[in-house]
């Protein structure tokens, strides 16, 4: 049965960076906590790709680690934990579990430290306000150095990152953790150091303790006037006041509790969770807002209270054996089976049926989902990110803003059996992935599939391989490359015709500028009836179908103003149609006029490599046309950000990997629109020319 | 065109200093001061009026991450923009960011042989050619007098004109000519000195070395909000 009481609930997040082992610290969590009665290791990572790796082995095993949400519990609290996606392709992915986490562990790893995916990991839990504390894992390992990792944090990621615990040993000789808190020693026995064995704290570590136990208190009396009272009173000071302050300055996010350990050989797990129960949130901590769609998207605060009316988002979808299940979190009132819920998107009203909670191996049925809880739902009709509500109220979780793919790339089914599940496939992950879209181009036929960057659309692909059957062959990527004006021209257009029959006319007469921060903005500025009211909607269409595509390069037109000034109709001749072909007419004229350039989606790009190869990869970024930022060097690592045109970007993980030893890594996301420059744009118009031939 | 009504008055030409370039190719020039006064805004400022004439700008902190030293010129592009009423002030980003190239290290990391490497290395692959150079966060008490003339060839050698920061502290008495005792082992070396000086609710750029004392007698002012120089009058 669902228990009730917030107070003892943990929505978190593991997140972390390729290879940190996240995997195997998940998959310790579920064994501590009775969720898998077995451990298994994750072999052959290579740390390429290790994430699909790791799905496909999970997968294998059975275990479903990668569920959207598993439920465990651990010493009396119940923890869900909400699976972070990895990669910043994903952002919106991302984005969306960042909301139903109340607090995260940020997994490092003891050698190498704080890299560039933990940055924007850490920039996207900084932008939710989710407090987290840090597990350095791998101090196993050669070369690990938890302490620089420390120091990482605080210069790199700017967190107030402070040692709850030393290790005892390292690397080969890591024999357990030293809790800074209790000032115990703890020794992990059994196979799977499943025993807790607590002792003193060994006379050559007892120094460093002692001074790094100063340093947690001195940093936790910022947070608890009582504890720096006990401080100057110098007064025993009790472990529950340490906790407390600690436990306050991370829900502020003013101080990140750093614990140590490797989930690899069983050490300091157990610590961990027992962080997790006393330090991070409980949903009741978190204020959650929803806008109110009546009102002009004003935030309104949700409570925790299961007799409110019901606010609930779906932040995941899944299919199961049984059909489509939906990830849901309950921020507010109860959702029961039987309960009729309205989804705030559609409208549309749903009885809830099944209502499940996740746990590793297997689903729990269950009466409700309370506020504050995550569970999941049984064929519910909806996309990922919709908004549930109780009948009465319109509220919503998530503002609608989706950003527009950048990249676009052909797709065709191998065969028969691939195009019936391609398009099953496609079903789901548009529904899955707003970023994600699937259009048939009319003029090639050719099925089109469009995201957020070139691994984005390859995990797809990907994923209709392996979960749909769906082998399809790829044509190569292509760019959403846009069409824009840099200067303001005047049009003035007049449609006639009179050929038999009614005849059309219709004068539309003003200017076209640029405008920054918009793709189209019509002004009607015509004085005195010159066209007459009713036509200018009309007018108005005939632009914003002139937008779709540009007269240049046929590319979609963005950040043009539109104003109308004048214009002339006929009593008899002037028609909605008569208009509409005028005001097309005239942007062309315009358009042409107001001096049209190209423009292809930049990517900001930072990558991370071993001092010795910064020579060489700034020259990789040069030759792609890239401008670089600038470069951090950091001893023996260093990071270079840049900003690099999606057109050439293209294959750059390979070429990094060749060049670097495979020692370099980098990110990519989308960061703005830019001009084309005057040579490629010639060759984007031969291409365009030629697909059009082909097309032909 | 936009450029020119955005080109900084150049403040040091009301020192006295007839051409843009205050500074000789090779010379350095320094902007003094207690830390959180501004030395690194009025660089920025004298890099941007750089950046808008063309002039290729390498950005050195030993302090700050990239991603803080280009909020600084954003923010301060953008003050400036503003004051100057100038339109369309996105696209005139975009053509002067590329004369701009930040590099940061570690203060106990940075190297003048380190940062020759990486010189060779942006130059030699055309990458960037560097014109002026910004250097931000050097600590003088502690490098000693080598690399700064080490540095000095370097930039003789590269043609480059050479901005520093340096802290003042509070609790030093200055030396004779009124320059900290940080600077009096390599004064030699420094074509300019500039201090930053707080007095009530401005700050004051006042000439150490290097120009007359006597320019045109209204003080050269930053103004606190913006932290940008203040027109004249």
């Amino acid at each position: 049965m669902i228990k009730s009481d917030t107070q003892k609930v943990r929505n978190i997040g593991i997140s972390a960076h390729i290879d940190s082992g996240k995997t195997t610290l998940t998959e310790r969590i579920l064994f501590y906590t009775k969720r898998i009665h077995a451990i298994h290791e994750v072999k052959g990572k290579d740390g390429v790709g290790a994430t699909m790796d790791s799905m496909e082995l999970e997968r294998e095993r059975g275990i479903t680690i990668t569920s959207a949400a598993t439920f465990c519990e651990w010493k009396g609290h119940e923890i869900n934990i909400i699976d972070t996606p990895g990669h910043v392709d994903f952002t919106i992915e991302v984005e969306r579990s960042l909301r139903v986490l109340d607090g995260a562990i940020l997994v490092l790893c003891a050698v190498g430290g704080v890299q560039s995916q933990s940055i924007t990991v850490d920039q996207q839990m900084k932008r939710y306000n989710v407090p987290c504390i840090a597990f350095v894992n791998k101090c196993d390992r050669s070369g690990a150095d938890p302490s620089r990792v420390i120091s990482q944090l605080r210069s790199k990621l700017g967190h107030n990152a402070v040692a709850l615990q030393i290790p005892l040993g390292l690397e080969m000789d890591l024999q357990g953790i030293v809790d800074l808190v209790s000032m115990k020693a703890l020794y992990f026995d059994g196979d799977n150091g499943e025993i807790i064995r607590i002792e003193n704290i060994p006379e050559d570590l007892l120094d460093l303790a002692r001074k790094k136990r100063e340093e947690l208190i001195d940093a936790a009396s910022m947070f608890s006037d009582e504890l720096t009272e006990a401080i100057l009173e110098e007064r025993e000071i009790p472990e529950r006041l340490i906790l407390d302050a600690v436990r306050k300055g991370t829900l502020k996010r003013r101080m990140t509790p750093v614990f140590v350990g490797s989930a690899y050989k069983n050490k300091g797990i157990q610590p961990l969770l027992d962080g997790v129960n006393r330090l991070l949130p409980c949903p009741a901590d978190v204020q959650n807002e929803a806008m109110d769609m009546d009102n002009n998207e004003a935030p309104v605060i949700l409570a925790a209270d299961t007799s409110m009316p019901i606010v609930a988002l779906a932040f995941k979808l899944e299919d199961g054996l049984y059909g489509q299940l939906t990830y849901i979190r309950v921020y507010q009132g109860n959702m029961a089976r039987g309960a009729t819920i309205i989804n705030a998107r559609s409208g549309k009203k749903i009885k809830v049926g099944r209502v499940v909670r996740m746990h590793a191996e297997q689903m729990e049925e269950i009466e409700a989902i309370p506020a504050g809880y995550i569970g999941a739902l049984f064929g519910v009709e909806c996309a990922s990110g919709d908004t549930f509500v109780s009948p009465g109220i319109n509220l919503t979780m998530t503002s609608m803003f989706v950003p527009n793919p950048v990249i676009s790339l052909a797709i065709a089914p191998k065969d028969n059996k691939a195009q019936i599940n391609m398009s099953k496939a496609l079903g789901r992950f548009t529904k899955e992935d707003p970023t994600f879209r699937t259009h048939v181009d009319i003029e090639t036929g050719e099925t089109i599939i469009e995201g957020m960057g070139e691994l984005h659309l390859e995990v797809y692909v990907e994923r209709m391989k392996r979960e749909y059957a769906a082998e399809v062959s790829t044509g190569a990527p292509r760019v959403a490359y846009r069409e824009t004006i840099t200067q303001r021209a005047d049009f003035n257009y007049t449609h006639k015709k009179q050929t038999g029959g009614a005849g059309q006319y219709g004068r539309v007469a003003g200017y076209l500028e640029p405008v920054a921060d918009a793709d189209f903005v019509f002004e009607n500025d015509v004085r005195g009836g010159n066209i007459p009211t009713q036509y200018i909607a009309a007018v108005e269409k005939g632009f914003r179908q002139c937008i779709a595509k540009g007269p240049k390069m046929e590319f979609p037109v963005t950040g043009v103003k539109v104003v109308i000034n004048d214009g002339a109709s006929h009593a008899v001749d002037s028609s909605d149609m008569a208009f509409q072909a005028a005001a097309r007419g005239a942007f062309k004229e315009g358009y042409l006029r107001a001096k049209p350039v190209i423009h292809e989606p930049i990517m900001k790009v930072v990558v991370e490599t071993p001092t010795e190869f910064q020579g060489a990869v700034m020259g990789l970024l040069n030759q792609r046309r890239g401008m670089i930022v600038g470069a951090q060097d950091d001893g023996p690592m260093c990071v270079i950000e840049a900003q690099a045109p999606l057109a050439e970007m293209f294959g750059f993980s390979t070429v990094l990997r060749s060049s670097s030893q495979g020692k370099a890594q980098f990110t990519m996301e989308f960061a703005l629109y830019r001009q084309v420059p005057q040579s490629i744009a010639e060759t984007i118009a031969e291409d365009t020319a030629r697909r059009k031939k082909n097309a032909a | 065109m936009f450029k020119n009504d955005l080109i900084v008055r150049n403040p040091l030409r009301r020192m006295g200093s007839e051409t843009d370039d205050v500074i000789p190719e090779g010379g350095f020039g320094a902007v003094l001061a207690h830390a959180g006064v501004g030395k690194t805004a009025l660089l920025v400022q004298l890099a941007l009026n750089a950046m808008l004439r063309d002039r290729n700008v390498l950005h050195i902190s030993l302090n700050d991450p990239v991603g803080k030293v280009s909020l600084w010129y954003q923010e301060l592009f953008h003050h400036l923009a503003k004051e100057t009423q100038v339109q369309q002030i996105h696209q005139l980003w975009e053509t002067i960011l590329p004369h701009r190239f930040i590099l940061t290290f570690k203060a106990e990391g940075f190297s003048v042989p380190r940062l020759e490497e990486r010189l060779t290395d942006l130059m030699a692959q055309d990458i960037f050619h560097p014109q002026m150079m910004i250097m931000d966060g050097l600590r003088f008490d502690e490098s000693g007098r080598q690399p700064l003339c080490d540095l000095k060839a370097m930039a003789a050698r590269r043609r480059m004109r050479v901005w520093f920061t340096v802290n003042a502290h509070r609790h030093e008495q200055p030396g004779p000519d009124g320059l900290p005792v940080q600077l009096l082992h390599v004064a030699d070396l420094f074509d300019i000195v500039l201090e930053l000086q707080p007095q009530g609710s401005e700050i004051h750029i006042k000439p150490l070395k290097g120009s007359p004392a006597a320019f045109d007698g209204s003080p050269l002012l930053l103004d606190p909000s913006t932290m940008l120089i203040r027109g004249n009058g």
